[in-house]
């Protein structure tokens, strides 16, 4: 939920990057990190086990300057994608106010994206919210690897991309598409955000 | 000590809290990890960052707590060579929050836990009703500033 501080005109937002394990939403943040200049980021934070798997999150906050006359910020997450890391995922899952998915392009992987995404959908259901109502965008990473290991954005649009959400083919290792990703789940959430959905207003 | 806050009720109570406990750190959170007061620090994004490993903290002792015992626990104790912390949620008609006390020598868990209780109740008793919600009226047309400010974070052109 966002939290919207009227009298100081800010407003911060937690976008939470999702998926199954392996499919880059660390390196998406390990990317953004890289690119924003230090006065408009503060430390990542990385929760990790000793071989740099997410055990608990990452958490990046960004400040991404005036908006509408509003202080912007931004806390991007990740959630840890190994599927006995249910409870943590519920709990950094918790108060999200935009998703991006971060689904692993190669073929082998599928089944894992599709039981990811049905993951989200039931986490954020036992939090009474309805997944349609929360901005989501999707991201095909690893799309750098050879063709015939991955599945095309088309392809796997097709089966993951029921809600025609923004999708994106990305490389988060060397950037493309990771910029695009953040605009558009930015665009989403602050469009959201202006028609009324709920908030912390002070 | 400075304390910033988003919420002018929450002030009073919170310097009265942080001088008699002799705190050296201290925020007020949402559990999700939104960040309502502040004690302290001296970079706002390194607050934010602390806000978020208290909310996981704070949930994952929750969890925990429910896991081996049924029930979360409440009030959370660390101590380090020369600090400790002290994490506890309270609750207003604003909802609940959670506290995070950050103290060394010059205090003690007993005399902050015991400040801490009445820094509950104060907070309860100041918590004004919540507001009716109305939606950020400025908020609209935002995609320029949007693309120029991204655009300038990533160092590139602006996307049009």
């Amino acid at each position: 939920m966002s939290l919207v501080n009227y009298a100081t005109r800010e407003i911060t937002c937690k976008i939470v990057y999702y998926g199954p394990g392996r499919s880059g939403k660390t390196t998406n943040l390990h990317y953004i990190y890289g690119q924003v200049p230090d006065d408009r980021k503060g430390r990542m934070v990385s929760l990790a086990t000793q071989t740099d798997r997410t055990l608990f999150f990452d958490f990046l906050p960004l400040d991404l300057g005036t908006i509408s006359g509003f202080t912007t910020k931004f806390q991007l997450y990740t959630v840890p994608g190994q599927v006995y890391y249910q409870t943590t995922r519920r709990l950094v899952l918790q108060g999200a106010d935009g998703v991006v998915f971060v689904a692993d392009s190669q073929a082998h992987q599928l089944g894992e994206n599709v039981e990811s995404l049905q993951d989200l959908h039931a986490n954020l259901a036992e939090q009474g919210v309805d997944a349609r109502s929360v901005p989501l965008v999707l991201q095909y990473n690893k799309q750098d690897l050879p063709r015939d290991l991955i599945l095309s954005a088309n392809d796997l649009g097709d089966t993951l991309n029921f809600r025609a959400v923004p999708e994106f083919p990305a490389d988060a290792l060397h950037g493309p598409g990771v910029f695009e990703t953040l605009r558009a789940i930015s665009e989403l959430v602050l469009t959201r955000l202006s028609t009324g959905a709920p908030a912390m207003a002070r | 000590m400075n304390i910033a806050t988003v919420e002018s009720w929450i002030e009073a109570p919170l310097k009265r809290y942080l001088d008699d406990v002799h705190a050296q750190l201290a925020l007020l959170l949402h559990p999700s990890g939104q960040v309502l007061a502040q004690a302290g620090f001296t970079r706002e994004v390194d607050v934010m960052s602390a806000c978020a490993l208290a909310a996981a903290v704070h949930a994952t002792g929750g969890e925990l707590g429910r896991q081996v015992e049924g029930t979360a626990f409440r009030g959370l104790h660390h101590a380090g060579p020369s600090k400790q912390l002290f994490l506890a949620p309270l609750t207003t008609s604003r909802g609940t929050f959670v506290c995070l006390t950050v103290f060394d020598d010059s205090s003690s868990l007993g005399l902050v836990r015991l400040y801490f209780d009445e820094l509950a109740r104060a907070l309860a008793s100041a918590a004004p009703p919540l507001p009716v919600r109305s939606t950020p009226g400025p908020f609209i047309d935002f995609e320029a500033d949007l693309n120029r400010n991204l655009a300038a974070l990533f160092g590139r052109d602006e996307v049009v």
